[in-house]
């Protein structure tokens, strides 16, 4: 059964036309790379997967069922979670609230019980709380617990926003630019920290990157827009070859260089 | 109703909408450069027709001098409450610039109750004023061809200036971003001074001509015309100057034409256009010749 | 410091504020306790406040319109029927309204009831809005509520409001009604729905891809922040024992402002210092307005100068300590006893080098 059908689907700004056409499927266990030159409207698909935008035209299916034009907070229930081009986080608000707030929307006590701290509450408090320290430590931000999200170096940032994602319980992750701003070592971190996670959680992943290494070391399927089309999509050796891919990515045939 | 009794409400609308239209103007200017509504506009417009009076009796100063006085001092506050209230909370969470203007309305207001008494006072206007035309059986007060040949004089000189200077196109660059403005080298103090000099002017010229046209003056005058002059800002496209004057004189409009035809609930004016508002806030948010601008996400 | 001790500790500290109470109320004057009754109330409403404003974000400025409908709930309640139909000279009353009436705690329920139902229809669409737009639209709402009171005589006696409500509030029901408002809004904050309030407010985009309900939550906190402010409106009819829709113009909801701007946004021990000083500092300002000499100079007689003030201080708050007067401070036993040990070690580190 495929996880994510997403079924050609287009989105219009007006007379603009950002996404044409985008196809794609995705299994679970995936792990599959989305590139292209900026502008190319890669983040615009994943903001239409998430229930940030309705596609102008067709539809999204997630796990055979109809996510088209849903909102948010319903898809990261289905199953999605994703992180965000210039990271997302609740600044002013602890590291473990930020990921303490990922487990909130499986929350089985009700408003009352919350807020008159019955016991019943407050053990799913605790084991919210124990789940988000296993998190932590997974990244090592646990000692950093307490302080707030916002004084945080920009690379912890962006590890804090994937478990975030992941407190969620997601089987598809879609992360967005998450190697933005690291230097090799750290991006060296990220391409094993991502096939770990893929691992230990059972997920598909979604990614949009920039940097080659990371998208060509660890996807096993990519697919390349450009101008809001698809140009290419095959595994790693095959995009590298590819003429159309080269060209958008260079502007001019690659031979004359 | 007669076609008589009609015609005088469209007039008195017109009046009234062309006064909303002069302190529109000056929200929407506001909103458009800062993102900020200035709560406090309506006490500029209010502090304008006391600026007056105060010279005309106290000062004996002439009818036209004390008009360009008044004019002058009420665009010197405005002004003085952006460098001292606004300004230094330029970069600071729009929130706080709100908070800070509902405290510059609220202070205003009160140093007015100080300052001039709450006692509403009663203006003497010289008999040019309030000479009745007659048009037939429609009687207009000279004050309603002020009003519109005023708002039009100013609205064709204020779109020269937004459109044909250097400062407007500063305004304007503002308005669009005012991060790259500054960028770009573009004086923003200096735009945005002259931004709330141009909009506190409007005001003032607007609080003259309602002080001429109603002319009981109390320090709480400004809050009821001010929310309905933004409202009619909103509703014609908040940010957009023509928006503001065409806002103005369809909310005027609907406000007289409301009470002429429903007499008996005209207790409920200022709640139908309150009810105005939050209609087109929810459901026409950039307003009747507004642009609707994307969140990038 | 463990959850046994700390919860020992607030017992502790309610029946020493239980022992406060009645000796305030045994002994002080009739002034001093409307204006300590007004701190009370004014508490329940800021924390109110901050619970939609300053925990969730969301600019409301409608906070007048909730209180006047508890108001008026609690005083068509709580007044005896025959009088009643006696102070309703514009049109005689409508009826059920001649014929219900109701113990004072069940009037105060129904009237933190009907201002939440109010928040409930109104906050479905308008909770849509954002910033200022938000803010003008609940200001537009505050001011329909008022305005419809005016207009309806057969039910509020228009602008003559209603006269002569009997003086069931006291320091026991409002600081008792506060300490609920206290204890159930902080309940609500430090849970995980407080958490996804918190979210909205510093990141919407963000709480919603996390899976937070944007429209469940920003509406279940206007609601429940419209309920409180409903219940002190009733307690406010039953001290002033008068009320008319002038007292709930603009002006209250800014008044409640100052207060939760000045006690610092997201925090309510700030809010309950801020409500109290706010009182006092209205009270025993007044003496300005009536002219006072400082040796040779006499300072004349000005009256509104209070207000004055008030917004002068309001804005060098937003300007200078944005934070709010105690920077975000908020009260913990742990923090108290903490405080207190840094204390004692000064002490003897001192008294140890002297000798």
């Amino acid at each position: 059964m495929e996880l994510l059908n997403v079924d050609s689907i287009t989105m219009k700004f007006g007379g603009l036309t950002a996404v044409g056409n985008f196809k794609l499927k995705i299994l679970p266990g995936e792990l599959i790379g989305l590139i292209g030159p900026n502008g190319a409207g890669k983040t615009t698909v994943f903001n239409m997967i998430t229930g940030i935008y309705t596609p102008t035209i067709n539809k999204i299916y997630f796990q055979d069922r109809d996510i088209t034009g849903i909102k948010p907070d319903k898809i990261a229930k289905a199953g999605i979670a994703r992180t965000f081009q210039n990271i997302r986080l609740l600044e002013n608000l602890t590291v473990i609230d930020n990921v303490m707030i990922g487990f909130h929307l499986h929350l089985k006590s009700n408003l009352a019980s919350a807020i008159l701290k019955f016991p019943s509450y407050v053990r799913e408090e605790e084991s919210i709380y124990h789940k988000s320290m296993e998190l932590l430590e997974k990244v090592e931000l646990e000692k950093f617990k307490l302080e707030k999200a916002g004084s945080l170096p920009y690379g912890q940032q962006r590890k804090l926003e994937i478990i975030r994602a992941l407190a969620t319980g997601p089987k598809l992750l879609l992360l967005d630019e998450p190697a933005a701003g690291m230097n090799p070592q750290e991006t060296k971190e990220l391409m094993s920290f991502i096939q770990k996670i893929q691992d230990d959680f059972s997920l598909s992943i979604f990614l949009i990157e920039h940097d080659m290494k990371v998208v060509m070391g660890i996807c096993r399927r990519i697919l390349v827009m450009d101008y809001g089309v698809t140009i290419a999509e095959g595994n790693p050796a095959e995009i590298q070859n590819n003429p159309e891919v080269i060209k958008a990515y260079l502007g001019v045939d690659a031979n004359y260089a | 109703m007669s076609l008589n009794l009609f015609l005088q409400n469209v007039a008195n609308g017109l009046s009234l909408g062309s006064l909303y239209a002069l302190i529109a103007i000056g929200y929407t200017m506001v909103y458009g450069i800062l993102r900020l509504i200035n709560f406090a506009h309506g006490e500029i417009f209010m502090l304008a027709p006391y600026f007056l009076y105060f010279g005309v009796l106290i000062f004996h100063l002439p009818w036209w001098a004390s008009i360009i006085v008044a004019i002058a001092l009420t665009a010197t506050t405005g002004m003085l409450s952006e460098r001292i209230a606004y300004k230094p909370l330029r970069d600071a969470p729009r929130i706080s610039v709100l908070i800070s203007a509902i405290g510059v309305s609220f202070f205003l207001q009160n140093l007015a109750i100080v300052v001039f008494s709450g006692i509403p006072k009663s203006v003497h206007r010289p008999e040019f004023f309030t000479r009745l035309y007659q048009f037939g059986e429609i009687r207009i007060q000279s004050t309603l061809f002020a009003s519109i040949i005023v708002s039009s004089i100013f609205l064709t000189l204020l779109l020269y200036v937004v459109y044909r200077t250097k400062t407007g196109l500063a305004m304007r660059a503002i308005s669009t971003d005012i991060e790259t403005s500054r960028l770009m080298a573009v004086d923003v103090n200096r735009a945005v001074s002259i931004t709330f000099i141009i909009g506190s002017a409007l005001a003032a010229v607007g609080g003259i001509l309602w002080g001429l046209r109603f002319p009981q003056l109390f320090p709480t005058m400004g809050m009821i015309p001010g929310l309905k002059a933004f409202i009619a800002a909103v509703v014609g496209g908040i940010g957009n100057i023509p928006g503001a004057m065409l806002g103005g004189l369809i909310l005027g409009m609907t406000e007289i034409l409301f009470v002429a035809f429903l007499p008996a609930v005209s207790g409920y004016r200022d709640a139908f256009v309150f009810l105005i508002l939050i209609l087109i806030l929810l459901f026409k948010p950039d307003g009747i010749l507004g642009k609707k601008v994307q969140e990038k996400v | 410091m463990k959850k046994q001790n700390e919860k020992i500790l607030t017992i502790l500290a309610l029946i020493v504020l239980g022992i406060l109470v009645y000796l305030a109320e045994n002994n002080l004057d009739a002034y001093k306790l409307r204006i300590l009754n007004l701190g009370a109330i004014y508490v329940t409403l800021a924390v109110s406040l901050n619970l939609i404003y300053g925990f969730t974000g969301q600019f409301s400025l409608g906070h007048a319109g909730f209180m006047a409908i508890g108001a008026y709930v609690t005083s068509l309640l709580v007044l005896p029927p025959y009088y009643k139909e006696m102070i309703y000279i514009l049109e005689p009353l409508a009826w059920p309204f001649t014929v219900i009436h109701a113990p004072f705690i069940v009037a105060l329920f129904l009237s933190g009831l009907f201002a939440a139902i109010a928040a409930f229809i109104i906050g479905l669409p308008v909770l849509r809005l954002k910033g200022d737009y938000l803010g003008i639209a609940t200001l537009g709402f505050a001011e329909i509520i008022r305005i419809i009171a005016n207009n309806i005589p057969r039910v509020t006696n228009g602008a003559l409001g209603i006269k002569g409500i009997p003086e069931f509030t006291n320091l026991w029901w409002t600081v008792g009604v506060a300490i609920v408002t206290i204890y159930i809004i902080k309940g609500l904050i430090e849970s995980s729905y407080g958490r996804a309030l918190m979210a909205i407010r510093e990141n919407e985009i963000a709480a919603e891809v996390i899976g937070v309900n944007l429209t469940y939550h920003k509406v279940m906190s206007f609601t429940i922040s419209a309920f409180f402010a409903g219940v002190a409106g009733g307690l406010f009819a039953c001290l002033l024992t008068t009320i008319d829709p002038k007292a709930f113009m603009f002006v209250m909801t800014f008044n409640i402002l100052i207060v939760v701007v000045m006690g610092g946004l997201g925090s309510i021990t700030g809010t309950v210092l801020a409500a109290f000083l706010f009182n006092f500092f209205l009270e025993y300002l007044r003496p300005i307005e009536a002219g006072f000499n400082i040796g040779p100079i006499k300072i004349p007689q000005v009256p509104g100068m209070r207000m004055v003030t008030f917004s002068a201080l309001l804005l060098v708050v937003i300007l200078y300590k944005q934070k709010g007067l105690l920077g975000g401070f908020e009260f913990s036993w742990k923090g108290f006893f903490q405080f207190i040990n840094k204390l004692f070690k000064n002490k003897r580190s001192s008294e140890g080098s002297a000798m």
